[in-house]
């Protein structure tokens, strides 16, 4: 092998820096930002952006591979130079189309152009360092990138300005692979043990966890306007950013080069973690989360590129960019999208997956699974401060899986439908939702109007303990909803209270005007046991009112032995009254309708409570 | 057992067999707890937050994506990988490997609560990409092995896998798209259910696959492939045809639209029976071939005005829906690990779950002909409902047993 000229040496080392510094320009300031938005134009609502997007990943996984393959047959160099070339071609024909369809063009060439400059680039730093300093060229080049980026003039220029900007310095990098040396030199600062088939899997989980929560975090800090004005309003927050992005970076690269691989990727996944959780307003104050991000970023950044890069080889490379970087980047910003947060219990499952692929062992792992375990499946917070009630109540109805259960659909043209469940809502009501919530079984009634059927108070009883208010129901208990600080069971019976509200006054009058279909009751044994079963916990075995559940009813039940009917009119037929009342309960009142009998039931049920009433002389028939 | 895979088997039949099977055990045993708690709720209780209906998105979802979709994945694996390429185990071990955890974690996450609302689509927040990622981890593996055997197929071939990969490049894309909140399919207005038109487009997928099945297998047959493929293109016709808005089942463009499939319990079995099947996998067959028929004349019965009123929403449609993946899908999936690994099920599967699967659905077409009438009943858990459910849970652990009796010794082989 003959002796590297020193000169040649230093110049290829420093054209290895601002070729990676080149890259990460264009990535962070155009593809990642500018680009996007340009797109918007075009693709204003978020499917339409989310369509470009997934064109601009679809790309960069092609052009990962493709790299793969493209270097087994070009010099890594001219490939690069291309890759640039490419680079600036798309940020041209971004610049320069205006409607969806150019963008979607763009959006394919962008991803293709630098899915293959990232993999390149990767298999030619090894060399091009001479296997010296490589962690400190990618800290010092990654860390001028981001530096560069948050530059106020920079930052604050138009996404036209800052395409065309970036469509130069790709334009200018090309020049920079001439500057490359190409002897293969020695790894360094890497034991061959994270490069085995169990490493790579481990370091590319490690890499996708970390990609994923920058991604979200990214998206939430961008489409909040006072996370993004904390995070980079302002010249003195941009330098700062800038000055705080160089450091770690460079510091990031110091390390690697003295085997501190997984400590950084460690203090990555920290402080993204502690990023995220402030972010979601589950740890105070808004200035750490940004010093928290910047580093973390800054960190795993310049590890994503140093770890291929230190075998320069391009399958790994193409592996490493295509799932932790484009996946990586798909599942943060979709997570984001939906949920319009990082979810705690996903940071806490990141840190602890970031811990179990790192090895850490002691004490940390098994914690960082229990945090994870916890989270996971502790009371979900999901938009507490910031959704209404009823929101949240739907979002916990969504959650807890009611759908699988209870339909909410009334058919129009089924006239059982329509009397048992009340009126039918207008089609568009009815499959309006976020997404509508039709159900498809019936385990339990159908809950479309059961804000008109069912009082809070008799929803919160059920929901806590559904087979005392409700003997025989399949229904599960979730008085675990109802513990002290977790809103989820108030929220769910907001929201159930909140169905049906429009059409309270035509289910008054469809109840005036319902009558018995049956002529023939329920024979009075038959009627005595349904009552034991559906009505004594509230009213007792004999209807004197002292039920196991009466005594947690706001209105406890009269004795029918000894008092009135409160419910019957002066000089009223009782029993149709009672039918009515058995079949749909009293409106805001604990009684609850019993929809679902038979008609022949019912009426067996009204002379079963007519036979139980025995007032005191002289009170019978009052209107109370 | 000395290990070695018989002849004609690939040579990572006993991957596919393998995660197949497990997904078949572990979506069996969530269903199975499911009857369970459906008969006794108290004993649900004891695991909450774990409630029926956070458990309720893992059989489902690990039925369809776990045990229904898989074996599919390892035919259109048969299709397209070299069976000689050094490490077509291993790649084997990745597509299944990366589908598996995506299902895992997705399970975890409709556990913990994180779920679209939307049955079979519940892919949401950061579970909605997770399949996703793992197809395309499957579609780089597939194309990888094209490109890999590129020079030793036909031009036929190329063109076909092409136009394969091109088509199932967008497959997770749409998967992805499709689970958002904010995409529903058209409603029949009238029951609040799938149009006839959804219905019969969703089966007509089904038939295709079913007729490309053969091919991807590599089983050799003599049935007539134009003919066949002008019936399939009149049906996508008849699908085109008709109207794909929120359409009621009281037209009759969605009746006939619907009822054009029965030429299918016909003419699926009469080409699937033209082709020479390997030892082992006619029994299964001829199941599939019943459930087929059943699932076809009842789904159209079951959609006429005046039956789809007493049906609907009723345990009727959750016994439909075990005659087509218990029944038909999961015979056709037998269908294919047999022709895979050359092996055929272990003594006593077919026959428990037969049997299974058939006390399963007539129970739940019984409890549901007499729910429509008697909801309260079932409300209260009167005797019979329990009685019918206790059936339905019988039937579900014969097919749960069946089902790990074929995994272990697939395991043990």
């Amino acid at each position: 092998m003959r002796e590297a000229d020193p000169q040649a040496s230093v110049g290829s080392w420093w054209s290895a820096v601002a070729a990676i510094a080149a890259t990460y320009v264009y990535f962070l300031i155009f593809a990642e930002f500018a680009f996007i938005e340009l797109a918007r134009t075009a693709a204003p609502t978020t499917p339409e952006l989310r369509q470009l997007m997934t064109g601009l990943g679809a790309g960069g996984v092609v052009g990962a591979a493709g790299a793969v393959w493209w270097l087994r047959r070009i010099e890594r160099r001219r490939l690069l130079a291309i890759c640039f070339g490419g680079c600036a071609a798309a940020a041209g024909l971004a610049a320069a189309v205006g409607a969806k369809a150019g963008y979607a063009a763009a959006a394919a060439a962008v991803g293709l152009a630098l899915g293959g400059l990232t993999v390149t680039l990767s298999t030619c730093l090894r060399a091009a360092t001479a296997g010296r300093g490589l962690g400190l060229a990618i800290g010092l080049g990654t860390g001028a990138a981001y530096a560069l980026c948050n530059v106020p003039a920079v930052f604050a220029a138009s996404p036209r300005a800052q395409t065309l900007g970036a469509a130069v310095v790709a334009l200018a990098a090309m020049v920079l692979p001439r500057g490359l040396r190409t002897e293969t030199a020695p790894a360094t600062a890497s034991p061959d043990s994270e490069y085995t088939r169990a490493g790579t899997i481990r370091w590319v989980a490690v890499l996708l966890a970390l990609v994923w929560m920058d991604s979200a975090a990214f998206y939430i800090i961008q489409h909040a306007p006072d996370l993004k004005s904390a995070t980079w309003a302002g010249a003195t927050a941009l330098w700062g950013n800038a000055g705080m992005h160089l450091g770690a970076a460079v510091a990031a690269g110091w390390l690697l080069d003295r085997g501190g691989r997984g400590a950084l990727a460690g203090a990555a996944v920290v402080a993204l973690a502690l990023a995220c959780l402030t972010l979601g307003g589950h740890l105070p104050g808004t200035v750490p989360a940004r010093w928290f991000y910047t580093a973390g970023v800054s960190f795993y950044s310049v590890v994503l590129v140093e770890y291929p890069a230190r075998r320069a080889r391009a399958g790994l490379a193409a592996l490493v960019f295509a799932v932790a970087g484009w996946i990586g980047s798909a599942l943060g910003i979709g997570m984001a999208q939906d949920l319009a947060q990082v979810p705690p219990a996903f940071v806490a499952i990141a840190v602890a997956a970031v811990a179990a692929a790192l090895g850490w062992r002691g004490r940390v792992r098994p914690a960082a699974a229990g945090l994870a375990a916890a989270l996971l499946f502790a009371g979900d917070s999901r938009g507490a401060e910031a959704d209404p009630l009823v929101a949240r109540g739907r979002e916990v109805y969504i959650a807890e899986g009611c759908i699988h259960c209870h339909s909410q659909y009334v058919r129009p043209k089924v006239a059982a439908d329509v009397v048992n469940w009340g009126p039918a809502p207008t089609f568009a009501a009815g499959t309006g939702g976020l997404p509508p919530l039709l159900g498809n079984r019936r385990q339990g009634p159908d809950l479309t109007n059961v804000g008109n059927r069912r009082s809070p108070e008799w929803n919160r009883l059920h929901l806590i303990t559904p087979r005392a208010v409700s003997p025989g129901s399949r229904m599960p208990a979730y008085a675990h909803l109802f513990r002290e600080g977790d809103g989820r069971g108030e929220a769910l019976v907001a929201y159930l209270a909140s169905l049906g509200a429009e059409t309270q006054a035509e289910r008054q009058t469809q109840i005036a005007a319902w009558r018995p279909a049956a002529r023939e009751a329920l024979a009075a044994p038959a009627a005595a046991a349904l009552f034991r079963q559906l009505c004594a916990p509230c009213h007792g075995p004999d209807g004197r009112g002292d039920g196991p559940v009466a005594g947690r009813l706001s209105l406890r039940p009269g004795d029918w032995r000894t008092g009135p009917w409160r419910h019957v009119p002066a000089g009223a037929e009782p029993e149709p009254v009672l039918a009515r009342i058995i079949k749909f309960g009293l409106t805001g009142l604990p009684m609850a309708g019993h929809e679902y009998l038979r008609d022949a039931e019912i009426v067996g049920l009204a002379r079963h409570v007519r036979s139980l009433h025995n007032p005191a002389p002289g009170q019978a028939g009052t209107a109370r | 057992m000395n290990g070695r895979a018989p002849d004609g088997a690939v040579p990572y039949a006993r991957v596919v067999t393998g995660y197949c099977l497990g997904w078949l055990v572990a979506a069996n045993a969530v269903g199975l707890w499911l009857g369970v708690v459906l008969l006794w709720p108290a004993a649900g209780d004891a695991l909450a937050p774990f409630t029926f209906g956070r458990w309720a998105p893992l059989h489902l979802n690990w039925q369809l994506y776990g045990w229904c979709a898989l074996p599919l994945v390892g035919a259109l694996l048969a299709w397209c990988f070299d069976p000689r390429h050094p490490q077509v185990r291993w790649h084997a071990h990745a597509a299944f490997g990366a589908w598996s955890l995506a299902l895992l974690l997705g399970g975890a996450g409709w556990l913990g609560g994180t779920t679209s609302g939307k049955l079979f689509l519940d892919w949401h927040g950061w579970t909605r990409p997770l399949l996703p990622g793992a197809m395309h981890v499957l579609w780089a593996l597939l194309a990888a092995h094209t490109w890999w055997r590129w020079r030793g197929l036909g031009n036929g071939g190329r063109a076909a896998r092409v136009a394969a990969l091109a088509m199932l490049l967008a497959v997770p894309t749409v998967l992805h798209w499709s689970a958002g909140r904010e995409v529903y399919p058209a409603v029949n207005p009238d029951s609040g259910g799938a149009t006839g038109a959804a219905l019969l487009g969703s089966t007509l997928g089904l038939v295709t696959i079913f007729l490309l099945l053969p091919a991807f297998l590599g089983v050799g047959g003599h049935r007539a492939w134009r003919t066949t493929a002008a019936a399939l293109a009149a049906s996508w016709g008849v699908f085109a045809a008709i109207d794909h808005g929120h359409a009621s089942h009281h037209a009759w463009g969605q009746i006939a639209g619907l009822g054009s499939l029965l030429v299918w319990t016909v003419w699926l079995p009469w080409f699937w029976l033209g082709h020479a099947w390997p030892d082992g996998v006619r029994p299964w067959l001829r199941a599939a071939i019943v459930w087929w028929a059943l699932l076809v004349a009842s789904g159209w019965v079951t959609f006429l005005p005046g039956v789809s009123e007493a049906w609907k929403f009723t345990h009727s449609l959750v016994g439909h829906a075990h005659l087509a993946m218990a029944g038909l899908v999961t015979s056709l999936n037998a269908v294919i690990l047999i022709v895979l690994s050359r092996r055929p099920a272990p003594r006593g599967v077919w026959a428990g779950w037969q049997a299974g699967c058939a006390v399963f659905v007539a129970a739940m077409l019984g409890l549901g002909a007499a729910e429509a009438e008697r909801a309260g009943e079932l409300f209260r858990s009167a005797p019979w409902t329990q009685a019918l459910l206790a059936l339905r849970l019988a039937g579900g652990a014969a097919m749960a047993l069946a089902s790990f009796h074929w995994w272990n010794e697939n395991r043990k082989a």
